[in-house]
Formats: C-alpha cells, structure tokens, sequence
C-alpha cells in the first residue's frame, strides 16, 4: 500500500527535508512507502532514445530508516516495462516489487570501489546523479560486459 | 528514599566548579555563577532526574556580584536563556551559585529562599510549566532543588558528572560521607575497588539490552558484584541453538519458546543475592521499548546488530547515560583465525560514539534499517555478501567481553585503571594482547550522534530516539536471522 509519509521516526527527517527541498526546486521526487519501507520516487529521468525504448524513466530509491544516522543510498529500482537496445539490459538482474500501481525492477548499479557513497557530503540528489549515469555511456558499457 | 537525580557532562562540571573557585580563594568572598538549560528524564509521568543540557555562560554585566552581597543574575541574562528553552522545548532553567562562604557545608540562603519563587512565578507566566533548579556551591558541597511552581520545591539528591569518570556528589548541602561497608558476601570485591564502587552498585539500575550468550554473562556478573536492579531487555526467545551459550536456558524453556529475558530473571533471582531482575520482552528499536531506559543509571549493550547499538548511542548523548558496548568478533582469512577479539567500548557524552570509533559499518547500518522484504531484495542483487557474517557464540570468548565490561563499570564508580579511558579496549587472545585503542578511526567532528547532536541533554524533552512499533516491527519481521 502506497501513501505519502507523515512520520516514520527522526532517523529520515533529512530526508523528508531533502525531498521537499528538491521537489521545490522542480526535480520530480516524492517520498512513497511500502509497508514502512520508504523510498525517493523520482519521475523522469533523462535517458537517451535509442538505444532506451524512452526518454524518460521513472526510479525508486530506497532510503534506510537509519538514514541520518549516517548511512550510504545504493542502487535503485526501474519502472517496469523497458527495453534497452530491444531487449534487456544485463544490470537490472533483482526482485520485482510493487509499489505506486507500478512494478519496479532492482538494477544492480553500485558505486564503483574508491567512489563510494560519501556520508556528510552525498545525499539524495548525488545519487540521483549517480543512478542517472545507469541510462548514459557508464551504463550502454556495463551493458556490453 | 528516591533519588531524584541532576546529571551533567563532568567537562561542564569541572569548568562550572573552575569558574567558581575563585570564591573560595579567601582574599574576596564575591559570589559567582552561572545559568544552564534543563533537560529531563521521566518515569511513568513523573521527573526522574534532571539534564544539564548546556550551560550559558554570562557576557560581560550578566552577573552582578558586589563583595560581601547577594549574586544576581541580571534580567538579560535570565530572558536570553528562558528564550533558548522556549526555543528549542527545554523543560527549564538551572541557576548556580555560590556562597564563598561555605567552606563544609551549604544551605539556600534567606535570600535565595526568597528570590526563587519570584523567579520561578515570572518564568512560568512567560511559558508555563517551565522548571527552575537552583544548586548553590560550597567549597566542598552543593546543596540543589527544583521549583515547580512559586509553592512547591522538591530536593535533589545527587549530582551525577557523566565523562571519562562518573562521580555522584550528595546535593543535600554536605561533603560526600565515606562509603558504607558493604554486605557481608560482597566485601571480597573490596580489594578491587574498595566500598565506593560497591555502594554505587547498591544502589543502582543496570540495563542490560540483549539476553542472549554475553547478556546473560554480564547479568550473572552484575549480580554477583552487588547490583540492586537490572533492566533486561531483549525481544527474542530461547531456541535450541541457545541453550550453549544462555545462562540458565533450559531445554524446557527452548520447548515452550520461552522468552530470554524471563528465563534470565528466573535463573538470576535464584541466585539469592538480592538483585532484583525486571525482563521486557521487547526490541530496543521500539520507541515505547527504549524508553524504558529511563529507569536506568547505566546501560550495557549486548547485541549483535548496529542498529540497535546506534541508538542506544543516540540515546546515551541524549540522555547522559553511560553506555557501555560489548561484544566479541573472530577475525580470518585463508590461513584460518587471525584474531578472536573480546571487545568493550565506553560511549558517553564528551566521548566519541560507535560510529566514530568505526564499529558500526554505514552499510551493515544501512541493511539494518531496511524492512524484511527490501532487506532480502539487497542482499539477492549480491553485493551485501561481506555484512553477512555471523556473530561468534563462544562462551569462552564472551565471557572475556562480558568480564571487561564488568570492570569497566566497576572503575567507572571508583577508578582503578589507568586514564584516559581508550576508546576501544579490545583483547586478541591468538596474539596475546590487550589492544587499547586511543583513537576514533572513523571521527567525524561533525557528527550528529556525539559531537554535533542537537539534542544532547535534552532528554525527553528531545525527538524519541527510537523507531515508531509499527516501523520497529517492520524491521523484526521476515528476520531470517542472517545478519544476526
């Protein structure tokens, strides 16, 4: 079940803030449950057309309850259905989960070793950064892997 | 009788008594003092114990102390505070003084007795239900109270300076009295820590978090050093796979699934040494659960998990209770064990918390705060598989932990190891060596937990430091047990 947070626990109140902040400032993201899970949906996510079957994707960001406590983001989900160079793009390999009346699938995409997740510098928007790269060059090569 | 406690960061305190001493040199008897914000503990409604969130130092004209005259605290200086407290939800106000005077004992003054029922009257017509503690200073005494409202004072009993030492001063106006011996069958420790520590013990509430192999060690040490009550928390029950390593577990209990925490109390009571053993069959992570904390002096944490372990951080900055973290971790690599290490951590205000010290791994906190199914969706995509190890449960190697925790609490009530404290104290049995960890590998001086918290002594008064049930329960559920 799907709805618009009011109060998990103080330990995402930076991220509640982060998000309204961003959302003011015209990127589209929301913050969205499952259960108690909470997760950064961001709308419209620039992708090159072709080789993606869109221009834009929407992606779900996990967020640890624990997140102001210090905690890294790591990977996202894709909005299901998508085609990449007509057919499936090896990184988005894990579970399916239902969520906004959407399915959206886990896409391995982790930071590369040596530029890990900064905490106190990264934050949502860095990795918003980061999962956007997943659509441009970084992500066709690690498609050809 | 009950005590009814004000709790201070001991660097506060040393400079609070340093700033005042200059009233006991003999030359001027000119009184001095300062103002602090009031933080506050609650047990079932009622004031358990003060906070000394922080104290506002006067600027220049603040404080009027003419020789041989009464100290007033000028009306500026009362507002700016008053407004810090409204500000940020504070429960009051604590005013210091002292009576140069006083060279043993010390008293309120005439004066006092007078003034701060005007004060309090004028602070609660601004916000209502403010409180005002006044604690005046002798040289070698502090004598302290709360008004809660211009007819009713209550007396504090003790002042508890919380740092690398713990010190409880009597605020009944008197030095502090030699400790009483203690009974007969625990007068062997003596030799340890002399009857100072064993006094503290006596009289004080442990909360030990965890039930399981090191919980049930040091409630059974706990005990056998004379502690009066212990806490014990721990949301599991007693499986087959525990009864090696549960004091007191039976076979019986792992066939009725019998919680750990009562299965500890019966076996703890049974000993007969009068320590009383409350068990809350709950997780730490739930808000109504931690609170629960309130009714502690010190708490020990034996869990296994980093998000339990960062919020009883959150909760000892907020809170000024020590917290003392032990646990143990075998270390190897390919050519088999490198390290069995039995570890204790002391977190408490002024020091630096687990994340700092690096014992709590960002991303295993990360899987942590994740509910079940998100949790499993991580961990499937593969790149969690490093965080996936299992926690040692040898006897012989918590017992180490266990033993270490112990007597660090012991030389917390009454020093006997060398200062300043480590901050990891760690003992590797395959090299033979006692590891003291000086420095906080991970420091962050701007960390949120235990430098930069912006509710440090706000006590209750301050964001719940724990999880909502529903969002506790959430991460409980589907725990397959393996980051356990």
């Amino acid at each position: 079940m799907v709805s618009t947070v009011q109060r998990f626990s103080v330990d995402i109140a930076t991220a509640k803030s982060e998000i309204e902040r961003l959302s003011a400032s015209s990127v589209a993201v929301a913050l969205v449950t499952e259960g108690s899970q909470p997760y950064a949906l961001v709308r419209r996510v620039e992708a090159p057309s072709p080789p993606w079957d869109r221009t834009a994707y929407d992606i779900l960001i996990a967020i640890p309850i624990a997140f102001d406590l210090g905690t890294p983001l790591d990977g996202f989900y894709l909005g299901l259905p998508y085609t990449f160079q007509e057919g499936e793009h090896n990184r988005v390999n894990g579970q399916v989960v239902k969520l906004a009346n959407s399915e959206w699938k886990a896409v391995s995409w982790h930071y590369p070793d040596g530029k890990q997740f900064r905490l106190g510098v990264d934050n949502i928007e860095s990795h918003i950064v980061h999962c956007r790269g997943f659509f441009l060059e970084r992500g066709a090569v690690n498609a050809r892997i | 009788m009950q005590e009814f406690n004000l709790r201070i960061p001991g660097r506060d305190w040393d400079l609070l008594r340093k700033s005042c001493a200059r009233s006991f040199r003999g030359r001027r008897d000119t009184e001095n003092g300062a103002i602090g914000l009031l933080g506050k503990r609650m047990v079932g409604g009622r004031h358990r114990e003060l906070l000394v969130a922080q104290i506002i130092w006067p600027e220049a004209g603040e404080v009027m102390a003419p020789p041989r005259r009464g100290l007033t605290f000028s009306s500026r200086y009362i507002r700016r505070a008053h407004l810090m407290v409204r500000k940020a939800g504070l429960a009051g106000l604590v005013t210091f003084h002292t009576h140069p005077l006083a060279k043993v004992e010390v008293d309120f003054s005439p004066y006092d007795d007078e003034q701060d029922p005007y004060l309090i009257e004028n602070l609660q017509e601004l916000w209502p239900g403010t409180l005002l503690s006044s604690v005046v200073l002798g040289e070698t005494s502090q004598r302290g109270r709360l008004w809660t409202s211009p007819m009713e004072q209550l007396a504090l009993t003790t002042l508890v300076s919380v740092g690398d030492r713990l010190q409880y001063l009597p605020l009944d106006g008197r030095p502090p009295e030699p400790a009483p011996d203690p009974s007969e069958i625990f007068d062997r420790a003596k030799a340890l820590t002399g009857k100072g520590a064993l006094a503290q013990l006596a009289k004080k509430t442990v909360a030990v978090v965890g039930a399981s192999g090191t919980g049930s060690l040091v409630c059974e040490l706990l005990a056998r050093a004379g502690c009066k009550r212990i806490l014990l928390i721990d949301h599991d029950v007693i499986k087959p796979i525990n009864l090696n390593r549960i004091l007191y577990a039976t076979s019986e209990d792992a066939k009725h699934r019998r919680p750990k925490a009562e299965v500890l109390k019966r076996g703890i009571e049974s000993l007969g040494l009068g320590c009383e053993v409350v068990s809350i069959v709950g997780t730490i992570l739930d808000d109504a659960v931690l609170q629960r904390l309130n009714e502690a002096d010190i708490v020990f944490g034996c869990v296994d998990k980093d998000y339990p372990r960062i919020l009883l951080c959150k909760y000892a900055y907020q809170h000024f209770v020590p917290y003392i973290d032990i646990g143990a971790e075998i270390g190897g690599d390919n050519e088999g064990i490198v390290s069995t290490d039995a570890r204790t951590n002391y977190v408490a205000t002024g020091r630096w918390c687990l994340r700092c010290t690096g014992l709590v791994d960002p991303r295993r906190l990360a899987l942590e705060s994740m509910t079940g199914p998100e949790r499993k969706r991580k961990i499937a995509l593969g790149y969690s598989d490093d965080l996936l190890i299992k926690q040692p449960a040898v006897m012989d190697l918590n017992m180490r932990a266990a033993s270490a925790g112990v007597m660090l609490l012991r030389h917390l009530f009454q020093p006997f190891l060398l200062e300043p404290l480590p901050v990891t104290l760690a003992e590797n049995l395959v090299t033979y060596n006692m590891k003291a960890i000086a420095s906080a590998r991970a420091r962050n001086e701007a960390c949120n937990i235990c430098r930069l918290n912006p509710y440090a002594g706000f006590g209750d008064c301050g964001e719940p430091v724990g999880l909502t049930s529903k969002v506790a329960t959430a991460l409980l559920e589907e725990d397959t047990g393996e980051l356990s």
